[in-house]
């Protein structure tokens, strides 16, 4: 007999999940922290004063804390199965968790109360992101074919480099009180490469993965793709030029070519759910499409006040901190609602398939309180954001303090998945 | 009684994909099935994508359901990507489901 017409692959691409839900646990402690020191620092925020310790502290737990930490679980979990090959290495993970953990929470901390150390929790911080990167470099080597989502996800882990490098430059600058170089460009291109090359390119990548998986989309070309990703990535270059030779002509370039390369991206993900068979998509999902939406939107306000207007401040800030909320989180709260279920089902319940039955992955999550909690973070995070716009001490503490409860309800009904033991 | 062949088929239905809830055979995702004179299987398969984080666990749990059916020997899955799954290999039920 001689059936064996394609030679099987090896497909051992399973990761110890205790190294994926570390990441996954202790982002959510950072989300729902950061969320209480916005809280209590609203006073100042409502005045547009967001350059202050506090406001760092909770910034940097948000971002790091929560975003990153939560993007590097979810990688640890989503690029063997994505492409194809285990990660490198497990126990190298772990500790790579450990110092990233510790230097995150201690680099907060000094931020605020303990300046005269921040080269140093900041320098483990960095250590712990250099180490995932190697990390993530050794596992994507040995991917057999490299493809369009290898290019997103690479370029993504470049701006990351490029993006703590920057950081620590950054803090130089504040520590020695010494202008190495331009502050202002500095802390401008640290920003831009955090936000739309670290994230905005990851997210685009796994997209590419995740649409297609959770609609059960064929038939589609991914041509498209290369246009996202040349218009993104020129958008980037030509920021960062404008930000060092302050040029107005490039600025506005480049918030055209965002702007470009978001609404070609926004098409192709269109074309991909045009040939999807799974009709009635899963809510969670939907809110990771709704995100792409809101980011869209947002790169169109952008570009039309960098054509159109001056930047003030304020609308810096409020664009900033809409684009963390409204674009990069809610794509991760979306997808982290599909993800976890995916992670505690292959773990609990792998070895049961073909002997038992076993609980279908929708059962194993909240879908209800999915569509309550995801409109509900919609409306608080506006709220917030014209709450500072309009300087409302009340709207403000009003809307935070519902978005510090809602961060702990998504805390819970994440951990709740992990509850299930059939 | 049925043949081997049609028990094996029968028991594959119960080895659903946890995302869509549809079995794997309904799904297109079984593309042959062989049986030596010693009743040991070979069963060439596929799934929607390759990058499935369910991969391992079903092909595994294919594995499982044909081995403890009385009278198999020796069960080998062999997960191939080519040719690559497309929709026209679902059940008509199967499609029906993902509409609706």
């Amino acid at each position: 007999m001689n059936i064996q017409l394609n030679p099987s692959l090896n497909t051992e691409t399973k990761t110890n999940i205790a190294l994926p839900l570390s990441f996954i646990l202790f982002s959510l402690a950072a989300f729902i922290t950061s969320q209480f020191i916005l809280l209590k620092n609203g006073d100042m925020i409502v005045q547009g004063i967001f350059r202050i310790p506090e406001v760092w502290m909770a910034a940097h737990l948000l971002l790091l804390g929560w975003v990153m930490m939560v993007a590097m679980g979810a990688m640890y979990q989503l690029v063997p199965v994505v492409f194809l090959t285990p990660i490198w290495s497990e126990k190298f993970g772990f500790i790579q968790f450990s110092i990233s953990a510790i230097g995150i929470v201690g680099f907060s901390l000094s931020l605020a109360y303990y300046i005269e150390i921040a080269m140093f929790t900041a320098g483990l911080t960095v250590l712990g992101i250099v180490m995932f990167l190697f990390q993530m470099w050794k596992t994507i080597k040995k991917q057999a074919s490299k493809n369009i989502l290898t290019v997103f996800v690479g370029t993504a882990l470049l701006c990351l480099l490029l993006t703590i490098s920057l950081g620590i430059l950054l803090v130089a600058n504040l520590v020695l009180n010494n202008e190495i170089m331009n502050h202002f460009a500095l802390l401008k291109t640290h920003i831009l490469l955090g936000l739309a090359g670290w994230f905005t390119l990851l997210i685009f990548g796994f997209s590419y993965k995740m649409v297609p998986m959770f609609s059960l989309s064929h038939g589609y070309t991914m041509k498209r793709s290369i246009y996202v990703y040349g218009t993104y990535v020129a958008g980037l270059l030509f920021g960062i030029i404008s930000f060092w030779i302050d040029n107005e002509i490039f600025l506005k370039l480049s918030f055209s070519l965002l702007f470009l390369g978001f609404s070609f991206f926004v098409i192709h993900i269109r074309e991909i759910l045009k040939k999807r068979l799974k009709k009635k998509l899963d809510r969670a999902f939907m809110f990771s499409l709704v995100a792409i939406i809101f980011g869209w939107i947002l790169h169109l306000m952008v570009m039309l006040n960098v054509l159109f207007f001056d930047l003030s401040m304020s609308f810096i800030g409020i664009f900033t901190y809409l684009y963390i909320f409204n674009w990069i989180i809610f794509s991760i709260m979306g997808y982290l609602y599909k993800i976890v279920p995916f992670l505690w089902w292959t773990y609990r319940y792998s070895e049961k398939v073909g002997k038992a039955d076993v609980p279908v992955l929708k059962d194993m999550v909240n879908d209800k309180l999915g569509v309550l909690l995801f409109y509900s973070f919609s409306i608080s995070v506006w709220g917030v954001a014209l709450a500072i716009l309009y300087s409302s001490q009340a709207g403000f503490n009003l809307f935070q303090g519902i978005l510090t409860i809602l961060s702990i309800v998504y805390g819970a009904a994440i951990i709740n998945v992990l509850r299930q033991y059939k | 009684m049925k043949n081997l062949t049609d028990q094996i088929y029968d028991k594959l239905r119960t080895v659903i994909d946890p995302e869509l809830n549809i079995n794997v055979v309904d799904l297109g995702l079984i593309y042959e099935i062989e049986i030596t004179k010693l009743n040991d299987v070979y069963i060439q398969m596929t799934l929607t994508t390759p990058g499935c984080p369910l991969h391992d666990s079903i092909t595994s749990g294919v594995e499982a359901a044909v081995v403890s059916l009385d009278g198999v020997n020796r069960v080998e899955v062999d997960l191939v990507w080519d040719p690559p799954w497309s929709p026209d290999k679902m059940s008509q039920e199967a499609l029906k489901k993902l509409q609706t």
